[in-house]
Protein backbone atom coordinates (compact mmCIF):
# COMPACT_ATOMS: atom_id res chain seq x y z
CA UNK A 1 0.00 0.00 0.00
CA UNK A 2 1.34 3.39 -0.99
CA UNK A 3 2.47 5.68 1.80
CA UNK A 4 0.09 8.50 2.58
CA UNK A 5 1.87 11.82 2.30
CA UNK A 6 0.54 14.41 4.78
CA UNK A 7 -0.60 17.59 3.08
CA UNK A 8 1.59 20.63 3.58
CA UNK A 9 1.65 24.20 2.44
CA UNK A 10 5.10 24.00 0.90
CA UNK A 11 7.45 21.34 -0.43
CA UNK A 12 11.08 22.45 -0.37
CA UNK A 13 13.02 20.26 -2.78
CA UNK A 14 16.70 20.59 -2.01
CA UNK A 15 18.57 19.44 -5.09
CA UNK A 16 21.78 21.43 -4.69
CA UNK A 17 24.82 19.87 -3.09
CA UNK A 18 25.77 21.03 0.41
CA UNK A 19 29.22 22.53 1.00
CA UNK A 20 29.22 24.15 -2.45
CA UNK A 21 27.08 27.24 -1.88
CA UNK A 22 24.80 28.72 0.74
CA UNK A 23 21.75 26.93 -0.65
CA UNK A 24 21.34 24.70 2.38
CA UNK A 25 21.51 27.68 4.73
CA UNK A 26 18.93 29.54 2.65
CA UNK A 27 16.63 26.54 2.25
CA UNK A 28 16.57 25.81 5.97
CA UNK A 29 16.16 29.50 6.90
CA UNK A 30 13.14 29.57 4.60
CA UNK A 31 11.82 26.36 6.13
CA UNK A 32 12.24 27.67 9.67
CA UNK A 33 10.50 30.95 8.78
CA UNK A 34 7.56 29.10 7.25
CA UNK A 35 7.27 26.81 10.28
CA UNK A 36 7.34 29.76 12.68
CA UNK A 37 4.42 31.24 10.75
CA UNK A 38 2.47 28.04 11.29
CA UNK A 39 2.87 26.55 7.83
CA UNK A 40 3.30 22.87 7.12
CA UNK A 41 6.50 22.06 5.22
CA UNK A 42 8.02 19.01 3.61
CA UNK A 43 11.71 18.90 2.84
CA UNK A 44 12.75 16.48 0.10
CA UNK A 45 16.48 16.02 -0.42
CA UNK A 46 18.03 14.77 -3.64
CA UNK A 47 21.61 14.14 -4.69
CA UNK A 48 24.28 15.00 -2.18
CA UNK A 49 21.74 16.78 0.01
CA UNK A 50 20.69 13.29 1.15
CA UNK A 51 23.97 13.17 3.09
CA UNK A 52 22.73 15.81 5.50
CA UNK A 53 20.66 13.48 7.67
CA UNK A 54 23.00 10.58 8.27
CA UNK A 55 23.20 9.52 11.89
CA UNK A 56 26.93 8.92 11.40
CA UNK A 57 27.37 12.70 11.42
CA UNK A 58 26.75 12.59 15.14
CA UNK A 59 25.69 15.54 17.25
CA UNK A 60 28.73 17.72 16.60
CA UNK A 61 31.07 18.56 13.80
CA UNK A 62 34.68 17.40 14.14
CA UNK A 63 36.67 19.59 16.53
CA UNK A 64 38.05 22.90 15.39
CA UNK A 65 41.79 22.74 16.03
CA UNK A 66 41.87 26.52 16.39
CA UNK A 67 38.92 26.66 18.78
CA UNK A 68 38.93 23.36 20.59
CA UNK A 69 36.12 23.91 23.08
CA UNK A 70 33.52 25.48 20.84
CA UNK A 71 30.53 23.32 20.07
CA UNK A 72 29.62 23.20 16.37
CA UNK A 73 26.33 21.43 15.64
CA UNK A 74 26.30 18.82 12.89
CA UNK A 75 23.70 18.99 10.16
CA UNK A 76 22.10 15.90 11.69
CA UNK A 77 21.63 17.82 14.93
CA UNK A 78 20.21 20.85 13.11
CA UNK A 79 17.71 18.67 11.23
CA UNK A 80 16.77 16.77 14.37
CA UNK A 81 16.19 20.01 16.24
CA UNK A 82 13.86 21.27 13.54
CA UNK A 83 11.93 18.00 13.34
CA UNK A 84 11.52 17.84 17.13
CA UNK A 85 10.49 21.49 17.42
CA UNK A 86 7.79 21.17 14.76
CA UNK A 87 6.61 17.56 14.97
CA UNK A 88 3.22 18.15 13.34
CA UNK A 89 4.37 20.64 10.75
CA UNK A 90 7.66 19.42 9.35
CA UNK A 91 8.26 16.23 7.37
CA UNK A 92 11.62 15.25 5.93
CA UNK A 93 11.97 12.93 2.94
CA UNK A 94 15.02 11.80 1.02
CA UNK A 95 15.42 10.25 -2.39
CA UNK A 96 16.36 6.62 -1.83
CA UNK A 97 18.11 6.28 -5.18
CA UNK A 98 20.32 9.33 -4.54
CA UNK A 99 21.02 8.19 -1.01
CA UNK A 100 21.97 4.67 -2.11
CA UNK A 101 23.98 5.99 -5.03
CA UNK A 102 26.10 8.05 -2.66
CA UNK A 103 26.44 5.43 0.04
CA UNK A 104 24.39 7.42 2.53
CA UNK A 105 22.75 5.04 4.98
CA UNK A 106 21.39 4.99 8.48
CA UNK A 107 19.46 8.24 8.38
CA UNK A 108 17.75 9.96 11.28
CA UNK A 109 14.67 7.97 12.31
CA UNK A 110 12.34 10.79 11.28
CA UNK A 111 13.66 10.81 7.71
CA UNK A 112 11.60 8.83 5.22
CA UNK A 113 13.44 7.60 2.14
CA UNK A 114 11.20 7.49 -0.90
CA UNK A 115 11.69 6.13 -4.41
CA UNK A 116 12.14 8.73 -7.15
CA UNK A 117 8.85 7.53 -8.62
CA UNK A 118 7.13 8.60 -5.41
CA UNK A 119 8.09 12.25 -5.76
CA UNK A 120 4.88 13.08 -7.64
CA UNK A 121 2.84 12.09 -4.58
CA UNK A 122 4.81 14.57 -2.47
CA UNK A 123 4.26 17.28 -5.06
CA UNK A 124 0.54 16.48 -5.09
CA UNK A 125 0.44 16.81 -1.29
CA UNK A 126 1.90 20.33 -1.32
CA UNK A 127 0.18 23.57 -2.24
CA UNK A 128 3.47 25.08 -3.42
CA UNK A 129 6.73 23.51 -4.53
CA UNK A 130 10.10 25.23 -4.37
CA UNK A 131 13.05 23.55 -6.04
CA UNK A 132 16.45 24.77 -4.93
CA UNK A 133 19.63 24.05 -6.89
CA UNK A 134 20.43 21.38 -9.43
CA UNK A 135 21.43 17.82 -8.81
CA UNK B 1 58.82 22.91 -12.20
CA UNK B 2 61.67 21.52 -14.34
CA UNK B 3 63.11 18.22 -13.11
CA UNK B 4 66.46 19.74 -12.19
CA UNK B 5 64.73 22.19 -9.85
CA UNK B 6 62.85 19.55 -7.86
CA UNK B 7 63.86 19.05 -4.26
CA UNK B 8 65.90 15.89 -3.88
CA UNK B 9 65.45 13.37 -1.09
CA UNK B 10 67.91 13.79 1.75
CA UNK B 11 70.36 10.95 1.66
CA UNK B 12 69.76 8.28 4.20
CA UNK B 13 66.52 9.64 5.68
CA UNK B 14 64.06 9.04 2.87
CA UNK B 15 62.56 12.43 3.69
CA UNK B 16 62.08 15.10 1.09
CA UNK B 17 64.03 18.19 1.95
CA UNK B 18 62.20 21.33 0.95
CA UNK B 19 64.71 23.62 -0.69
CA UNK B 20 62.31 26.03 -2.37
CA UNK B 21 61.45 28.91 -0.08
CA UNK B 22 59.20 30.76 -2.51
CA UNK B 23 55.66 31.44 -1.40
CA UNK B 24 52.52 29.85 -2.80
CA UNK B 25 49.52 31.67 -4.20
CA UNK B 26 46.00 30.57 -3.32
CA UNK B 27 43.07 32.07 -5.19
CA UNK B 28 39.55 32.21 -3.77
CA UNK B 29 36.89 33.23 -6.23
CA UNK B 30 33.95 31.05 -5.27
CA UNK B 31 32.70 32.56 -2.06
CA UNK B 32 30.14 31.66 0.55
CA UNK B 33 30.06 27.90 0.51
CA UNK B 34 28.09 26.31 3.30
CA UNK B 35 27.77 28.77 6.18
CA UNK B 36 25.64 26.27 8.07
CA UNK B 37 27.13 22.93 7.07
CA UNK B 38 30.78 24.04 7.05
CA UNK B 39 30.79 26.68 9.78
CA UNK B 40 34.55 26.91 10.51
CA UNK B 41 35.71 24.13 8.20
CA UNK B 42 36.13 26.08 4.97
CA UNK B 43 38.72 27.33 2.50
CA UNK B 44 40.13 29.89 4.94
CA UNK B 45 40.61 27.22 7.61
CA UNK B 46 42.45 25.18 5.00
CA UNK B 47 44.53 28.22 4.10
CA UNK B 48 45.94 28.40 7.62
CA UNK B 49 47.25 24.87 7.18
CA UNK B 50 48.50 25.54 3.63
CA UNK B 51 50.43 28.52 4.96
CA UNK B 52 51.96 26.46 7.75
CA UNK B 53 52.80 23.36 5.71
CA UNK B 54 53.93 25.00 2.48
CA UNK B 55 56.00 27.69 4.11
CA UNK B 56 54.15 30.84 3.15
CA UNK B 57 50.95 31.74 1.38
CA UNK B 58 49.62 34.70 -0.50
CA UNK B 59 45.84 34.66 -0.79
CA UNK B 60 44.09 36.44 -3.65
CA UNK B 61 40.39 37.20 -3.23
CA UNK B 62 38.39 37.90 -6.33
CA UNK B 63 34.75 37.82 -7.36
CA UNK B 64 32.37 37.88 -4.43
CA UNK B 65 35.15 36.56 -2.22
CA UNK B 66 36.41 40.14 -1.84
CA UNK B 67 33.46 40.65 0.49
CA UNK B 68 35.34 38.44 2.98
CA UNK B 69 37.52 41.53 3.50
CA UNK B 70 34.68 43.91 4.33
CA UNK B 71 35.73 45.65 7.53
CA UNK B 72 32.15 46.01 8.72
CA UNK B 73 31.03 42.45 8.01
CA UNK B 74 29.06 40.81 10.76
CA UNK B 75 27.70 37.29 11.04
CA UNK B 76 24.11 36.76 12.12
CA UNK B 77 22.88 34.09 14.47
CA UNK B 78 20.28 31.82 12.93
CA UNK B 79 17.49 29.92 14.60
CA UNK B 80 16.71 26.35 13.57
CA UNK B 81 14.06 24.50 15.56
CA UNK B 82 14.42 25.85 19.09
CA UNK B 83 18.19 26.21 18.90
CA UNK B 84 20.21 29.22 17.80
CA UNK B 85 23.32 28.53 15.75
CA UNK B 86 25.98 31.06 16.68
CA UNK B 87 28.89 29.43 14.85
CA UNK B 88 28.18 30.20 11.19
CA UNK B 89 31.15 30.94 8.93
CA UNK B 90 32.87 34.21 9.87
CA UNK B 91 35.15 35.02 6.95
CA UNK B 92 36.31 38.43 8.14
CA UNK B 93 37.44 36.99 11.47
CA UNK B 94 39.20 34.14 9.67
CA UNK B 95 40.95 36.57 7.32
CA UNK B 96 42.27 38.47 10.32
CA UNK B 97 43.60 35.18 11.69
CA UNK B 98 45.38 34.55 8.39
CA UNK B 99 46.88 38.05 8.41
CA UNK B 100 48.07 37.56 11.98
CA UNK B 101 49.74 34.33 10.89
CA UNK B 102 51.67 36.09 8.14
CA UNK B 103 49.50 35.35 5.13
CA UNK B 104 49.47 38.18 2.59
CA UNK B 105 45.86 38.84 1.61
CA UNK B 106 45.21 40.55 -1.72
CA UNK B 107 41.91 41.61 -3.28
CA UNK B 108 41.30 42.25 -6.97
CA UNK B 109 40.28 45.83 -7.73
CA UNK B 110 37.53 45.21 -10.28
CA UNK B 111 35.83 42.84 -7.85
CA UNK B 112 36.17 45.40 -5.07
CA UNK B 113 34.54 48.01 -7.34
CA UNK B 114 31.72 45.59 -8.16
CA UNK B 115 31.00 44.12 -4.75
CA UNK B 116 32.63 46.35 -2.16
CA UNK B 117 32.68 49.91 -3.48
CA UNK B 118 33.91 52.59 -1.15
CA UNK B 119 37.66 52.18 -1.24
CA UNK B 120 40.21 51.16 1.29
CA UNK B 121 38.15 52.45 4.21
CA UNK B 122 35.83 49.51 3.77
CA UNK B 123 38.65 46.97 3.75
CA UNK B 124 39.93 45.07 6.72
CA UNK B 125 43.34 46.61 7.56
CA UNK B 126 46.16 44.63 6.03
CA UNK B 127 44.26 43.54 2.92
CA UNK B 128 45.99 44.91 -0.18
CA UNK B 129 44.05 45.85 -3.36
CA UNK B 130 45.73 44.67 -6.56
CA UNK B 131 44.99 45.60 -10.16
CA UNK B 132 43.36 42.95 -12.34
CA UNK B 133 46.01 40.91 -14.06
CA UNK B 134 48.75 42.27 -11.84
CA UNK B 135 49.46 38.90 -10.35
CA UNK B 136 49.27 36.74 -13.48
CA UNK B 137 52.76 37.74 -14.74
CA UNK B 138 54.10 36.85 -11.29
CA UNK B 139 52.70 33.32 -11.25
CA UNK B 140 56.07 31.83 -12.31
CA UNK B 141 57.62 33.42 -9.24
CA UNK B 142 55.39 31.37 -7.01
CA UNK B 143 56.24 27.86 -6.01
CA UNK B 144 52.62 26.77 -6.48
CA UNK B 145 49.47 28.49 -7.69
CA UNK B 146 46.15 26.90 -6.87
CA UNK B 147 42.48 27.65 -6.44
CA UNK B 148 41.00 27.01 -3.04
Amino acid sequence: MARRIPKTDVLVTLMGAPHASDQVTSALRLTQALLERGAGVQVWTCGYATLLTQRALGEDKPRNLADWNTDYPSMARVATGMLEAFPDQLYWYGCRFCSDDRGAHDHLPQVVLRPPAGYAANVAAARRVIKIGVI
Amino acid sequence: MPPEARPTPRAGTGAVEETDERRCLGIVERAYRGALEKQFFDELYLSVEMHRQLGGLDLLLRGQAVCYAAASATVPELRFGKATVTTLSDHRRDLVTLLENGVRVLAEESSLAAYLPGGAARLTPGVVPVADGELAPRWPDYRLVFFI
